[in-house]
């Protein structure tokens, strides 16, 4: 296993090379950079101005020149500095990449922790009044508009009834409170952000779950199982759900590759500090470094989660070997 | 289970249609806090290039002179505007060129949040700073017009200004930021010849709250970037004392919950970077029709609508079908029927806040909207309609693509609006969008369109040469610079602002750029269509709030803000 670990690790660092020059090289393609964004705010910017400044970013360098000093510049240790908002990319992403963590990773186990039961109940009754409840639920979770659902949570919560702040990170001047009271400050923050996630994801799963252990309960093993007149907790968790965990555990860790992504729209639409905005507008706004640094986290996570995949399904299924 | 979704979604509505206490209600002199929907970057008056950072950046800076709502420059660390009728400036000739020299006084008041006095070096640091290849600074222009500055050596707080021009608006240094020169001056020793080493390493960038940095009312007490500012009254201002004891400024991305945000009291007020103009519509007529306790506030602006002809364009090339274009647009319905009137109608590229403004016989002619002139327009430069109602010439039809920013609502519907207007006079007109970055980085850029819609923000008394000078035409020899992107080339025109960057008499000056306007009107390169208004919403209790409709915001008069 430690040779395939090894194998696979060397083959994400290659593959994070590639795509890194790859993915730089599409972004200098991209119409307008960070000077001609600037002439539209300043009409007063002479041409001189645009020479100076397209040689002081490098602009004016062809790509594979400007990759190699920003490869340098990182093998230094150094992530760059954000031309937007005139910042280290470290101090700029560091903490946002946190936020970001926060809410993803507490939707994504809040998600996990209602939907895998839910479905896998339903499943185990279907066609009774849960799974008909359950299959509404998850398909309105999945089809309503994400922007929508944050912006009714909002109207309820924070507008008509008061009892959560319509948006925002923490209370102004908080980061000066003890620890107990900034853990209790961002929680209330979190929580309508964390609602609006967690019900499209559990939608989701819910769906996942529930098909995986359907299909798993269909097979010849478990009626062979139920006709030696094994338990039925025995049947369900040793014999079903773990035949239900291969494309589980594919989904889930797909999920989990996202959790320095960022949501854009629930973020941006609960004006929270976290990831998502901040690479959507480094993109929009031609932030070469902040870009290239949130595309290297999304590559390393998915290629990452995928080889935690792969080793999981090793545990759950011994039929799985690592040669 | 019907049940279950009753009882869901009677309670959704019950808890929807539960209201909760106006929030503005409660506000006081303590606490005041604006929401805005732009972001900003860090607070470096010599590298910020955002427009929201400009907004903050008055609560804690302050200038040599500023432009105050009625478009006048004022005084502001200085104890008056040099002028060649105080005899604080002078007109000189060194080698057969002219020049000006000016004498500026800062205030003896004038300090930095630390107790520092404001003296003439911070000025000259900045321009050396300013100057030095290694820094991003955007526009050099106000830096660059200086050739030198003398401090007293008897009174650090007074120095002549030498400029290398003798230009009209030596003293319009609204964008001539001082650097607190006891802080930054050692920075900028350190790091000047490493690239982009100084804004890097500057304290503005490592210690944002270091109360040395700022001059003005407030001093920035936190700073997130990506959510908010907060500010607090700075003991040392020279001016009058701030009413409200902390201010804060939150960024909110999506303009749709703005509104929200303020009705549940997560902010008291939108700032000018805020609200959409529809979305700002639909609220005052909320506010009015439900008597919320605020007011929204519109302002004509300098932001300047307009859609661009590309000259070189072969139908575009003849100035019958230019002027048809123009006199075939009913403006006065647009701005009724999308704006509720609430935009105003620009006839030319000179704003009514600007004292340059001017409204002659022969430019009101000109910008008259007349069915009947455009169609005889059309007809004399020989398009004659078709069966379809659209004009054909040599068996080509009179069809132009007209591009915008994509996703942008109001131009979309001024688009659609448009487009049926054309049509009424035989003129096909295709829409072809692009996003932002191709629209501004390849399309306009490269003239790469017939008719191209956006805006440019202008300042009163801005000397149009970036947008009007044929050398400012784009072309693949000068890497497609300039900003004249209809390919307007008038050799008056030309002759016209060389003059009027260096004639002093204020009269003389109307005089000339109304000549320009005029040949503007005349050789119509562009179509005008609106001035956007600037907009805001505020708590009716705040008092002494003045929005100027251009880029000097109102946070310049921040400390005259009170909330009782």
């Amino acid at each position: 296993m430690t040779t395939f670990i090894l194998r696979r690790l060397i083959q994400t660092l290659v593959v994070i090379a590639l795509l890194s020059y790859v993915c730089f090289y599409l972004m200098t393609l991209m119409p307008g950079d960070p000077v001609e964004l600037m002439i539209q705010s300043n009409p007063k910017i002479t041409s001189e101005d645009i020479v100076r400044l397209k040689q002081l970013y490098g602009l004016d360098q062809p790509a594979y020149k400007r990759y190699a000093t920003w490869v340098s510049t990182i093998a230094q240790g150094d992530l760059g500095y954000s031309r937007t908002y005139r910042v280290p990319v470290g101090e700029l992403m560091g903490p946002r990449l946190y936020n970001t963590f926060i809410l993803s990773m507490l939707s994504l186990l809040i998600s996990l922790a209602i939907a895998l039961p839910m479905g896998i109940y339903s499943a185990l009754n279907p066609g009774g009044k849960f799974d008909s409840f359950v299959n509404l639920f998850s398909f309105a979770g999945i089809s309503i508009p994400s922007f929508w659902l944050a912006l009714m949570l909002i109207i309820i919560f924070s507008v008509n009834l008061g009892w959560l702040p319509a948006g925002g990170t923490e209370t102004v001047g908080m980061s000066d409170a003890d620890y107990f009271t900034m853990i209790k400050d961002r929680g209330v923050y979190l929580i309508l952000p964390i609602l609006s996630l967690s019900i499209q994801q559990i939608g989701g799963f819910v769906r996942y779950a529930r098909s995986a252990m359907l299909e798993a309960m269909r097979n010849d093993y478990i009626r062979t199982a139920k006709a030696k007149g094994l338990a039925r907790n025995v049947i369900i968790w040793r014999h079903g759900f773990r035949n239900a965990l291969i494309p589980l555990i594919t989904i889930i860790a797909l999920s989990f590759s996202t959790l320095f992504s960022g949501a854009l729209l629930t973020e941006t639409v609960f004006a929270y500090q976290g990831v998502g905005k901040l690479v959507y507008d480094s993109i929009i706004g031609n932030d070469y470094n902040v870009a290239m640094i949130s595309f290297i986290i999304s590559v390393s996570m998915v290629l990452l989660m995928n080889l935690v995949a792969d080793i999981l399904y090793g545990f759950a299924d011994p039929r799985i070997t690592f040669n | 289970m019907k049940n279950s979704i009753l009882i869901l979604a009677a309670s959704l509505l019950a808890l929807s249609s539960c209201t909760k206490k106006e929030s503005s209600s409660n506000l006081n002199n303590s606490e005041y806090k604006i929401g805005i929907s732009q972001e900003f970057e860090n607070l470096n008056p010599l590298v910020m290039q955002m427009v929201a950072t400009t907004y903050l950046y008055s609560i804690s800076g302050r200038r040599l002179v500023n432009m105050d709502e009625n478009s006048k420059w004022v005084p502001q660390v200085v104890t008056e505007i040099p002028t060649l009728e105080n005899k604080k400036a002078k007109i000189i000739t060194v080698g057969g060129k002219k020049k000006v020299v000016a004498e500026w006084e800062i205030l003896s008041n004038a300090n930095w949040g630390d107790g520092k006095p404001v003296i003439c070096e911070d000025f000259a640091l900045a321009r050396e700073i300013a100057m030095n290849p290694n820094v991003s600074v955007g526009d050099k222009e106000s830096y660059a017009q200086i050739e030198k500055i003398d401090i007293d050596p008897k009174n650090p707080k007074k120095c002549t200004f030498t400029y290398g021009r003798a230009r009209f608006d030596y003293y319009m240094l609204g964008t001539y930021m001082p650097l607190p020169s006891h802080l930054e001056g050692e920075v900028y020793k350190k790091h000047k010849d490493e690239r982009e080493g100084y804004e890097k390493n500057s304290l503005y960038s490592k210690e944002p709250t270091n109360p040395g940095l700022y001059n003005g009312p407030y001093l920035i007490s936190e700073i997130k970037l990506g959510d908010h500012v907060s500010f607090t009254p700075n003991p040392h201002f020279y001016g009058e004392k701030p009413k409200i004891q902390k201010v804060i400024v939150k960024l909110i991305p999506n303009t749709g919950t703005l509104e929200a945000n303020l009705q549940s009291g997560t902010i008291d007020a939108i700032g000018v970077v805020g609200l959409d103009f529809d979305q700002a519509t639909g609220f005052d007529k909320k506010v009015k029709a439900e008597k919320l306790p605020y007011s929204v506030n519109f302002v004509p602006g300098l932001t300047y609508e307009h859609i661009d002809m590309n000259m070189s364009h072969p139908i575009l090339k003849d100035l019958n079908v230019r002027k048809a274009l123009i006199q075939g647009l009913d403006r006065q319905t647009l701005i009724k029927s999308l704006f509720d009137g609430k935009q105003q109608i620009a006839i030319h590229s000179v704003s009514p806040k600007d004292p340059w403004y001017s409204e002659t016989d022969a430019i009101k002619k000109e910008s008259q909207y007349s069915k009947a002139n455009a169609e005889k327009l059309l007809d004399a430069a020989g398009w004659k309609k078709g069966a379809d109602g659209i004009r054909l010439k040599d068996g080509k039809k009179l069809s132009l693509e007209f591009s915008s920013t994509a996703g942008n609502k109001t131009r979309e519907l001024v688009q659609v609006y448009l487009q049926d207007q054309w049509k009424q006079i035989g003129v096909e007109v295709t829409i072809k969008n692009y996003p932002a970055r191709v629209f501004f980085g390849e399309i306009t850029k490269k003239r790469k369109f017939d008719l191209a819609l956006y805006a440019w923000t202008s300042s009163p008394e801005s000397v149009p040469r970036s947008t009007f000078h044929s050398s400012s035409i784009p072309t693949e020899k000068n890497g497609w610079s300039g900003q004249n992107q209809p390919g307007w080339n008038n050799q008056t025109v030309d002759k016209l602002i060389e003059d009027l960057e260096v004639e002093f008499d204020p009269a003389k000056r109307l005089t000339i750029a109304t000549k320009i306007t005029e040949e503007y009107v005349k050789d119509a390169p562009v179509i005008p269509l609106y001035y956007r208004s600037e907009i805001s919403v505020t708590p009716s209790k705040l008092k002494n709030f003045v929005m100027t409709g251009h880029q000097f915001y109102e946070t310049n008069a921040i400390e005259k803000w009170t909330l009782e």
